[in-house]
């Protein structure tokens, strides 16, 4: 049964969750805040860390879209050393996973960062939200009342860690029209409750409730996505199919958090060879298509960033021909995630699976085929 | 006349224990056979996965990494994260359903002349029933 804090809503719930957050504020608990802001043309949101607690009153803890992965802020202020000053940071679960992973492959300190989440529907696609915001935020209402839907991205439909209580703190909204809940979930959410008087000690059966009964719907969507890719993307016919609209823009290597390597391997000169070999390859095999090398890109970088995939679909959303590269991405991360015993995004202190080993393991990879 | 498939492996081979097992296979003049094409890498933990990759993509029959038994590394601990890596390679072309048959990792002594070239033996004639790899006539690859 988990245990948190009942606060009444009064008001919307962002308007709650704004309140609680103006309060935690006034009382010191942080001292700037790192959360999602409608840009002034209404299409779209980013990022602000907001030193001036005035500027709080047109930031959105749970926006319709991510457009931009809250974690690639984090690692922005971050990277070259933890700050000073306290950070709270608000994102949806996969952003603040993302930020955890970057934290152990040494791209953020999160020290002074206090990490909040809030329970997720799932986001819109960027390309149907931007075009037409003033639908997009119909669709959105809609889709917080439903609780997901057909409209949201498809890795949305199949997450699991929607409710997951991940980082310092989770906001649940769901399970009480009337009330947020508070769950700390680490030493540093304790503190900060504890600190605004704020006791955590009561139940939520209604959450939990909820919770299981939405993860079971997303299993069962989990599974058909799963059966959809291998009639439609497995094998080497069907990959090759579907990345034949690919153009080789690197978008999802860029827009992806995990990929932070300043210059990534396939951008770099040992992926370009000498004229011959491109048109002795066209020779050997009648044609060569250009961009050229496509599967092995997406293949490498499978092999350098699937072990820490979150499944947060910015690659899809930055995907200028629609390919659907999170849902296969994520389902290969996924099978290489099950296969080390690895959970990203989960526990900071946890080391990535390539950098430790045991003298004695993978015994079935050896001498076989 | 029909051509008979003869199968082209590429094989990472460490320069220290697994070039040494070669080396005594080529002394004792055994039979491994002509088409295993030897790359040289220092140590089997030098074996990204891209070069697997690259080597399965651009048409490999079958692609080989050799490296020292565990606790023989010449770096101590080179072949660990090699079997890690290769794992991952390995996972990946499973769940892609791509043909992970054709790719494998073997230990190899210094002193193994007769494994070495039983292992390619082996694995050539293994590569040879899965036929040629359908990456190399891809135009779309």
């Amino acid at each position: 049964m988990t245990k948190g804090a009942v606060i009444p809503k009064k008001g919307t719930t962002e308007k709650a969750i704004l309140d609680f957050i103006k309060e935690a504020w006034e009382k010191n608990c942080f001292d700037s805040l790192l959360i999602p802001v409608e840009i002034p043309s209404g299409d779209s949101y980013t990022y602000l860390l907001i030193q001036d607690p005035s500027l709080i009153e047109n930031a959105s803890p749970l926006p319709p879209i991510t457009s931009v992965q809250g974690a690639r802020a984090i690692s922005s202020i971050t990277r070259k050393g933890k700050v000073t000053k306290r950070i709270a940071a608000i994102m949806r679960p996969c952003e603040i996973k993302a930020g955890m992973e970057l934290h152990k492959l040494e791209q953020a300190d999160l020290e002074n960062v206090v990490l909040i989440s809030v329970d997720c529907p799932g986001a819109l696609p960027l390309s149907d939200y931007v075009p037409d915001s003033k639908t997009g935020k119909e669709k959105f209402l809609k889709v917080l009342k439903e609780w997901g839907g057909e409209s949201v991205r498809p890795v949305c439909k199949t997450c699991l860690h929607f409710g997951a209580e991940l980082g310092d703190l989770h906001i649940a909204i769901l399970g009480d029209e009337n009330s947020i809940y508070l769950i700390p979930n680490s030493d540093k959410g304790k503190e900060m409750l504890r600190s605004l008087g704020i006791s955590a000690e009561e139940n939520l059966p209604g959450w939990d409730t909820k919770i299981s009964e939405i993860k079971k719907k997303k299993e069962e969507n989990k599974k058909k996505s799963e059966e959809q890719l291998e009639s439609e993307v497995l094998g080497l016919d069907r990959l090759l199919e579907t990345f034949s609209k690919c153009i080789g823009c690197h978008n999802c290597m860029r827009a992806c958090p995990i990929c932070y390597c300043a210059s990534c391997y396939f951008d770099s000169d040992n992926t370009e060879h000498d004229g011959t070999d491109y048109v002795d390859r066209a020779e050997n095999k009648g044609a060569l298509k250009f961009p050229c090398d496509t599967l092995f890109f997406h293949l490498g970088r499978m092999s350098h960033m699937s072990l820490s995939c979150l499944g947060c679909g910015s690659c899809e959303d930055a995907c200028p021909m629609s390919i659907p590269v999170a849902q296969l991405f994520s389902f290969v991360g996924q099978k290489n995630q099950e296969l080390f015993g690895y959970f990203p995004g989960m526990d900071k202190e946890e080391k990535v699976p390539l950098v430790v080993y045991k003298e004695k393991e993978f015994e079935e990879f050896e001498d076989s085929h | 006349m029909k051509e008979e498939f003869v199968p082209k492996i590429i094989g990472f081979v460490c320069s220290w224990c697994s070039s040494a097992g070669a080396d005594v296979a080529g002394s004792a003049q055994l039979n491994v056979p002509s088409s295993f094409v030897p790359i040289s890498v220092m140590c089997s933990s030098r074996v990204d996965p891209t070069l697997i990759l690259a080597a399965f993509l651009r048409g490999a029959d079958g692609v080989l990494v050799a490296g020292c038994r565990p606790r023989d590394c010449h770096y101590e601990n080179g072949n660990y994260y090699a079997r890690r890596r290769f794992a991952l390679v390995k996972n990946i072309i499973k769940s892609l359903g791509l043909e992970p048959e054709r790719l494998r990792l073997s230990w190899i002594h210094g002193s193994e002349g007769q494994r070495f070239a039983d292992v390619v033996t082996q694995f050539a004639e293994h590569v040879k029933g899965l036929g040629p790899n359908p990456a190399r006539k891809r135009i779309d690859l």
